[in-house]
């Protein structure tokens, strides 16, 4: 079978959280198809259309194969001595001249365990900040956030095999099919199989159909529909008392304020009918093993973070935590969301989420790396931002990400980009966010090189180099050691491998973690020193003070944007299956010719009023900006809802939504946004091409 | 319970098959309707094996093992059969399959180079809408392993079983090709297949052996 290639390399996908173990196969110097591994623990032999054939963007045009530094307004190519000695005369002026907390890092999710870590350190040990954090502050922070809070620690309590041994699942606000594909086939068989669906979005998504009952309630109303769940859990005696009892604190606060959330009660807010409401709760309440999981649809709100518990609550209740086909699963967005933040890429905390203003364990840090470092945290991204336009902040060191494109408020992010003295990017191709770089640093794909990422199952996986980085790109690794060097700080490490080794030897949780023992498989944290790892948490206890999980009582509190006379109708923002995030790589392959342009999908009533039928283009208005697309009608959304996706940069859906964000981590509202529909006159199929460019007329 | 491969004595659960057994025990069967992902279907006829006691060979991917029984991989009349059904499907193709396909891996086994029977090929009948996948409809065995996949794997139910005899073929949607059918494009199907009949663009370009006259892009 593998006659036809030079060489095969088993690899993990470099794309959405599920962490795919792939088979890249080599021919003429380049990787010309790819397979699914047979042995895969998350895929099974089975992967997307985006795993499998979205590789070219590798091998594209655009690709950066050299250092570009800014000259005179415009960019030139340069060595890597040159691009090297810019930045250090750039970070050390401004560090000498205003302190290391003048300049903050973002490390990608879409980065190896080790390149993450090394971006960490250089920043808190080169630099000498806690200024760092990831995009997973954008996307996953609140399920972070909370499941630390009720449970312990930071990652899905189970394993992807939960869904099959599971007799319920629920699925809040996460599209599978689209976002998470083959997690999303291993459910949809699941349910043909038995298992009983509840999904609960805005949207009737696929697995709607294949499942007992489908919730569209109204988008930021989660929480109101998590405690009208509660109340009839407990109301009708479907809780694990026994459960409840012995593993488990704060349950009579919840059961006291979920008093109030009749079905009824529930109805008027969420717009889900109370028998639907009573109808799920006995399906989950009376399963013996019940799933939850959720993506975006939960977490990219004002209250993001208090659904996450309030889910959380609904699991303790009915004993569905710490056993095989009772697990919380959160669907991660990118491939290594889990792995960037356990790694220490945050403002406020080590590997394993252990905070910097704990002296022994920041401490041990100072005494691995030869330096000292504040107690104080560091800003988010967010903050950065703000700080930037203030003059606070003076540089950036950016690392894989497209804030100009993916954050949320683009004209202030650009705003900010624009305050900088100093910008380096690190980055595979040129994007919106490296048009305001003074040096941009050419980077390697996960094709191309050598760590770790770590799957939404907690699943560290190897991911091996099945090509070389073009021209004179360089590893990510390799990159991080030069410029950490050039700013005077050595890291030492001869191979990724060394960097996993000190990640395990100065994290108790991963003290088992080596590229070595992972083989094939990959290892779930936490990981004992023997190799031990952790397909199911909590089996017996929680990780919190007494061993025992957290009940939350939180009330639901309206979004922080909502319709009104001008603005009538939610816009929520999502993906599609064709596409991943920003589209920086799956536009560059003929995943475009799959899907060539963006639509704004509206309900037939709604397209009814304003009198639009299918491929007419329109203008759409928030408070904060407007994009133009054309419209799709489809009876899937409910009506007063509009749905599109993130991935054309030329339509820059994130145009439109604000500064509303989680309370508690800052991550953006991106899935409640008001804006209005207009008519402009013009037509443009749906499924179109469209060339890329800023200033988008439609035809 | 136990049972017996080739003389060796096994221990299997129940609701084993024969060819789990075979494997289990170290003794190659030859399959081409076969996948490790999908449930066992029985429509080649090349996993047969002897069965002590049996009136005739019997499909091994279908044929559950019972206590004791006796499984000979290697009956002369099972390969005769086995044998004769892999050169009469290969008699159909207009070209012999790609060195590294399934179907040419079977026939070496078999020891089948031309095959004996010249009647009816299939025309060459290639595909290319879709971005990534190709079909080579004279190269389809109709082993439903396509479809199956699409079906048991992923779930679009995209891909369907056409006409009869002769002419059985696949196809996708209404007869309208991958991007107008359910597809979502997951190649399962090109993964699966034995002869390359669905297979990817650049597979194609990459071929050594191509099929046809050899007018691959």
């Amino acid at each position: 079978m593998s006659d036809r290639f030079e060489k095969t390399t088993s690899t993990t996908c470099g794309y959405c959280g599920v962490g795919c173990r792939l088979e890249a196969h080599r021919a003429d110097g380049h990787v010309v198809s790819i397979s699914p591994a047979m042995d895969g623990p998350a895929n099974k032999g089975h992967t997307c259309l985006k795993g499998r054939f979205a590789h070219q963007f590798a091998r594209s045009r655009d690709r950066l194969t050299a250092p570009l530094v800014r000259e005179s307004g415009s960019f030139r190519l340069a060595t890597w001595d040159e691009a090297l000695a810019r930045i250090a005369d750039g970070l050390g002026g401004i560090k000498a001249g205003h302190g290391p907390d003048a300049i903050a890092g973002l490390a990608s999710s879409r980065a190896t365990n080790e390149d993450c870590y090394l971006m960490q350190r250089m920043m808190r040990a080169a630099i000498g900040t806690h200024n760092i954090d990831n995009c997973s502050r954008v996307c996953h922070s609140p399920t972070s956030f909370a499941l630390r809070k009720s449970f312990g620690l930071s990652g899905a309590t189970g394993s992807f095999d939960d869904i099959e041994a599971a007799e319920v699942a629920l699925l809040i606000g996460v599209n599978p099919t689209q976002g998470h594909p083959v997690v999303g086939a291993r459910i949809k068989q699941a349910a043909l199989d038995g298992l009983k669906l509840i999904t609960a979005d805005p949207r009737r998504i696929e697995l709607a159909d294949y499942g007992e009952i489908h919730l569209a309630n109204r988008p930021g109303t989660n929480a109101a529909l998590a405690n009208g769940l509660a109340h009839v859990l407990i109301r009708d005696g479907l809780v694990d008392e026994a459960f409840i009892e012995s593993r488990t604190e704060g349950f009579d606060s919840v059961a006291e304020l979920v008093g109030a959330y009749t079905p009824e009660a529930v109805e008027e807010i969420t717009g889900v009918p109370a028998a639907d409401v009573e109808r799920a709760a006995h399906i989950f309440g009376e399963a013996d093993r019940a799933c939850i999981l959720w993506g975006l649809g939960v977490t990219e709100h004002r209250y993001g973070s208090e659904v996450v518990r309030l889910l959380c609550n609904m699991a303790l209740m009915t004993g569905n935590v710490g056993r095989p086909g009772a697990a919380l699963l959160p669907l991660r967005g990118q491939n290594n969301v889990q792995g960037s933040s356990d790694m220490g890429a945050l403002p406020d905390t080590f590997t394993d989420y252990r905070p910097v203003t704990d002296d022994e364990i920041t401490s041990s840090f100072e005494r691995r790396w030869g330096v000292e470092m504040k107690r104080e945290i560091g800003m988010k991204i967010p903050e950065m931002f703000d700080a930037a336009v203030e003059g606070k902040l003076k540089a950036m060191y950016i690392f894989g990400e497209d804030v100009a494109q993916t954050d949320p408020n683009t004209e202030h992010v650009i705003e900010a980009l624009e305050s900088l003295e100093f910008l380096v990017c690190q980055d595979i191709f040129e994007t919106e966010t490296t048009k305001y770089a003074d040096v941009i640093l050419p980077a390697s794909s996960f094709l191309e090189k050598t760590g770790t990422f770590t799957n939404a199952e907690r699943r560290v996986q190897l991911v091996e180099a099945a090509a070389d980085p073009p021209g004179s790109a360089l590893t990510d690794f390799e990159i991080l050691r030069r410029v950490s060097s050039a700013l005077g700080h050595e890291m030492d490490y001869e191979t990724p491998s060394d960097v996993m080794d000190e990640i395990a030897e100065m994290t108790p949780r991963y003290a088992g973690l080596s590229h070595e023992r992972m083989g094939r498989h990959g290892q779930q944290w936490p990981v004992t020193a023997d190799g031990a790892d952790s397909p199911i948490l909590y089996t017996e206890s929680f990780e919190l003070p007494g061993g025992k999980a957290r009940f939350a009582p939180l009330p639901y509190t309206p979004p922080g944007d909502e319709a009104d006379e001008e603005f009538p109708l939610i816009l929520v923002t999502g993906r599609r299956l064709e596409h991943y995030n920003a589209g920086t790589m799956t536009r560059r392959t003929a995943n475009l010719d799959l899907m060539p342009s963006d639509w704004l999908e509206i309900h037939p009533d709604d397209a009814t009023s304003l009198g639009l039928t299918d491929d007419e283009v329109v203008k759409v208005r928030s408070r904060r900006g407007q994009i133009e697309l054309p419209v799709k009608v489809t009876s899937r959304i409910e009506p007063g809802h509009v749905f599109t996706a993130f991935h054309f940069p030329e339509v820059r859906t994130n145009l439109l939504v604000g500064d509303s964000a989680d309370v508690n981590t800052s991550c953006p509202e991106y899935k409640v946004v008001a804006v209005s529909v207009e008519r402009t006159g013009a037509a443009r199929p749906v499924g179109e091409r469209v060339d890329a460019g800023r200033e988008q007329v439609p035809a | 319970m136990d049972v017996h491969v080739d003389g060796k004595r096994i221990e299997v659960e129940p609701g084993t098959t024969a060819l789990e057994a075979a494997r289990a025990a170290g003794s190659y069967v030859p399959t081409l309707c076969f996948d490790d992902r999908l449930a066992p279907f029985g429509a080649c006829r090349v996993c047969m094996v002897g069965v002590e006691g049996a009136p005739a060979p019997a499909a091994s991917c279908t044929t559950p093992c019972t206590e004791d029984m006796h499984i000979d991989t290697t009956d002369e009349t099972a390969r005769r059969i086995a044998g004769a059904t892999v050169e009469l499907v290969m008699s159909e193709l207009p070209a012999p399959p790609a060195e590294h396909t399934e179907l040419a891996e079977v026939a070496r086994f078999f020891d089948i180079d031309e095959p004996r029977w010249q009647g009816e090929q299939h025309e060459r009948d290639l595909d290319e809408r879709h971005p990534y996948l190709v079909m080579q409809h004279e190269m389809c065995i109709s082993c439903g392993r396509c479809i199956r996949a699409c079906d048991e794997i992923q779930g679009a139910f995209a891909l369907t079983a056409t006409g009869r005899g002769f002419e059985a073929n696949i196809t996708a949607g209404l007869d309208s090709g991958f991007a107008n059918s359910t597809c979502v494009s997951c190649g399962a199907c090109a993964d699966t297949c034995p002869t390359d009949a669905i297979t990817e663009h650049t597979l194609l370009e990459v071929a050594q052996s191509g099929v046809g006259e050899g007018e691959v892009a």
